[in-house]
Formats: C-alpha cells, sequence, structure tokens
C-alpha cells in the first residue's frame, strides 16, 4: 500500500499539468503572491500573534495585488493609445 | 553566560545560515522562533511543491535553465539531487507549465535567502548574548 500511494504521489510530480494561455491561468499568481506575503511577513514581524500576523499578510497581500492591477491597466492603456 | 568568541560568533553565524538552508525555516528553529520557523516552513515547501506539482520534477533543469537553477538551489541541497535526475532531458518541459512551475520553484527559493539572510541577521545582533529569547 505505500509503495502504491508512493509511486501515486511520484506520478503527480513527474507529468506536468495542463495549463492553456487564457486570462484565468493569471489567477495562478495568487498563491505566489501570498506565499511572498506570508514569509515576508514572518521576517519582518518579531513576534507572531495570529490575529496581527492575518491582518498584516493580508494587507500586503491586498496591496501587491492592486498595484498589479493598477500597472496592469496602466499598460493597457498606454497600449492602447499607442497603438490607436 | 559568558559572550561568545568571535570564532565562535562566526562559527554560530554558519551554523544558522546553513541550517537555513539545509531544511527552510531551521535557522530561526535554532533561534527558538519555532512559530517564524514552522510559518516560513510550511509556505515555502508548499511553493516549491506546487511549482513542482504543476511543471513535474523537469522544471529543475541544470543544463537548460543554469540561471533558474542557482534561484531553485537556494531551496535546499535536495534540489541538486532532483538536478542529478533531470539532467538525462527524460522528465523535459515545455511552455506555461514550464514557465509557471519554473517562476514558483524559484521564487521558493529566493524566499528562502531572504530568510536564511534574516536569520543570519537576528544571530548576529544577538552576538554576545547567550543564544534564545
Amino acid at each position: 500500500m505505500p509503495s502504491i500511494v508512493a509511486a501515486f504521489v511520484t506520478a503527480n510530480f513527474t507529468i506536468p499539468q495542463r495549463i492553456g494561455v487564457n486570462p484565468q491561468s493569471m489567477l495562478l499568481l495568487l498563491p505566489l503572491v501570498a506565499s511572498i506575503a506570508i514569509v515576508y511577513k514572518a521576517t519582518k514581524l518579531p513576534k507572531i500573534t495570529a490575529g496581527h500576523f492575518l491582518k498584516e499578510v493580508v494587507i500586503l497581500f491586498g496591496s501587491i495585488v492592486v498595484f498589479m492591477a493598477v500597472t496592469a491597466l496602466v499598460l493597457c492603456v498606454l497600449a492602447w493609445v499607442i497603438t490607436e | 553566560m559568558a559572550p561568545r568568541s568571535k570564532e565562535g560568533h562566526i562559527f554560530m553565524l554558519l551554523i544558522v545560515g546553513l541550517a537555513g538552508w539545509l531544511v527552510p525555516g531551521a535557522g530561526h528553529l535554532l533561534l527558538k522562533k519555532n512559530r517564524h520557523a514552522i510559518i516560513i516552513f510550511v509556505t515555502i515547501a508548499a511553493t516549491f511543491g506546487i511549482g513542482l506539482y504543476v511543471g513535474s520534477i523537469g522544471v529543475i533543469n541544470p543544463v537548460g535553465a543554469k540561471p533558474w537553477y542557482v534561484a531553485q538551489i537556494m531551496n535546499s541541497p535536495a534540489v541538486a539531487a532532483l538536478g542529478q535526475m533531470t539532467k538525462t532531458e527524460e522528465y523535459a518541459v515545455y511552455g506555461r507549465p514550464n514557465e509557471i512551475g519554473q517562476i514558483y520553484t524559484s521564487i521558493a527559493g529566493l524566499l528562502n535567502l531572504l530568510c536564511i539572510v534574516n536569520a543570519v541577521y537576528l544571530a548576529h545582533l544577538r552576538g554576545s548574548e547567550p543564544v534564545g529569547d
């Protein structure tokens, strides 16, 4: 039984997943932004309490996502102005 | 407790840095920052795991993607073992899964580098103080 589980786990990590080139694939950036926010705040906060840590992480996560969205919007507008 | 000698201090910094590289979060664990260590370990391991799941172990490519590999190996020396496995091109991966997998695994490595630097800095600040809170 353990060897079957091991084989199943190994198989999952030796075959790439199917990811289309579509707008939905951009959602894959969210877990990465969450990781960055969590680790960054873990290195910055001297003491970690659940409530305070969560609040700090959510604020940083939101800031990054909003900044990226605004940057994307500005680039879209710029591209539209240049090509029109 | 008596302050550590200069050699002892440098040795401590090396141990903390090396531990953080061997296992993400272990540097903070040595400094008795258990919560920080657990959060760092779980987050970096999950990010690295997602990268491998999306792109397969083929995203670790020490031959064709050296700059990415340099960032990936910051996760742990165990990545070098995976690199030996994928050297043969048996697990070659292309396209979007390759990009996403490389980005996830490399960012995980760079985050671990940040944690290593942070742990070494904290150990340095404690300098002459006894280890522990």
